[in-house]
């Protein structure tokens, strides 16, 4: 252990616990927007990320020639915007948030450095906290560019994240106030 | 440590603000194709030889091949059409909605959609009357807009109204090749 947060400074402590919550409070945003834009099923993850206005797994190629659908719409589903990540979009939000995830698994395993577990452990964790953001982001170019199938490994990315929170904050909350040894 | 927290804030410096709405797409629906009680939505799934004409003319083709235009009717009567355009820079997207009238010339054009950093250089272009200057701009006819408000704006002003000029000759370059 390179430092034990059970033993450590009372403001040290303080400043854990209140980086955990407001990481666990921008963690429950997240899933709220999840919810909102992409879902938390394969086929809407697919829908978001796989080829734009098509059915998965269909007309990933250009067609031949321009095809021409016509449909009636209503005024309110002219106003309703079809959440769609292209591929500049993507490009986006990868540059964007891989950066800001990596703080996050960073800080996150700075705490666990701090936990009195076994060396395994630690490893463990910190190997998930990293891994979270990789699957992601892999998840949607793989949906994107290979098959809408890898959809779950999005969703795997967004569990894993939630997972890896979930351990580092009830250990470290455990342990720096309640177990004392 | 240092290099943790330069990177914290490089990290802040270039996180993309919010997008706003600066008018609901229904309200441009209704100023871009009044009279219309009927709408369909006519999708253009480009082939790939057709994308590339449309980059040839302009520089620029729908990122997943698809070009949707909704198009208004009255009594079964065509009143007009009209293209959502998103045009991407590093400040973050706009949207815009171009309405193009039934003979094919330009009846207006609403920015739609921007990011919180972007809104206020949008709003000046605007209030310069940037918008005015697509009204009855021919198909095959380059957009000006910026140039004619630039004298009178600010530098972020006025590359806000060259982005939105670009969307504007995106949706012409569109409309003039595929709409039938």
């Amino acid at each position: 252990m390179l430092y034990d947060l059970r033993h450590s400074d009372l403001r040290v402590r303080w400043l854990v616990t209140l980086l955990l919550a407001t990481l666990g409070t921008s963690y429950l945003f997240g899933a709220w927007m999840v919810g909102l834009y992409a879902g938390f099923s394969a086929t809407k993850v697919a829908e978001t990320y796989g080829p734009a206005g098509e059915a998965p797994m269909a007309m990933q190629m250009p067609p031949d020639t321009t095809i021409v659908t016509e449909r009636p719409v209503s005024m309110a589903e002219m106003g309703e915007e079809q959440h769609h990540v292209d591929m500049n979009l993507l490009v986006q939000d990868t540059h964007v948030h891989m950066p800001m995830y990596a703080v996050i698994a960073a800080c996150l395993s700075v705490i666990a450095l701090g936990l009195a577990i076994p060396r395994w452990a630690g490893l463990w964790i910190i190997a998930l906290l990293f891994a979270a953001p990789w699957l992601d982001f892999a998840g949607m170019w793989l949906t994107k560019l290979v098959s809408p199938g890898f959809a779950i490994v999005t969703l795997a990315g967004g569990w894993a994240m939630a997972l890896g929170y979930a351990i580092v904050a009830a250990l470290a909350i455990y342990q720096m106030w309640w177990r004392k040894p | 440590m240092k290099t943790l927290v330069f990177g914290a804030a490089v990290v802040a410096l270039v996180h993309i603000t919010p997008t706003v709405i600066l008018v609901k797409r229904q309200d441009a629906v209704a100023h871009l194709l009044p009279g219309a009680d009927q709408f369909a939505a006519r999708e253009l799934h480009l082939s790939s030889a057709d994308s590339k004409e449309l980059h040839d003319a302009v520089g620029w083709e729908p990122p997943d091949g698809v070009v949707t235009f909704y198009v208004g009717k009255h009594q079964d009567q065509t009143t007009g059409a009209l293209i959502f355009m998103r045009v991407d820079c590093q400040h973050g997207p706009l949207e815009l909605a171009i309405g193009f009238g039934p003979e094919g010339t330009i009846r207006g054009v609403e920015v739609t959609k921007a990011t919180v950093e972007m809104k206020p250089w949008v709003l000046e272009a605007l209030r310069a009357g940037l918008t005015d200057s697509y009204r009855g701009l021919a198909n095959d006819q380059a957009p000006a807009g910026a140039a004619k408000v630039k004298p009178q704006i600010g530098a972020m002003p006025g590359y806000m109204a060259e982005l939105i000029d670009k969307g504007v000759m995106h949706a012409n370059a569109a409309y003039r090749l595929f709409y039938r």
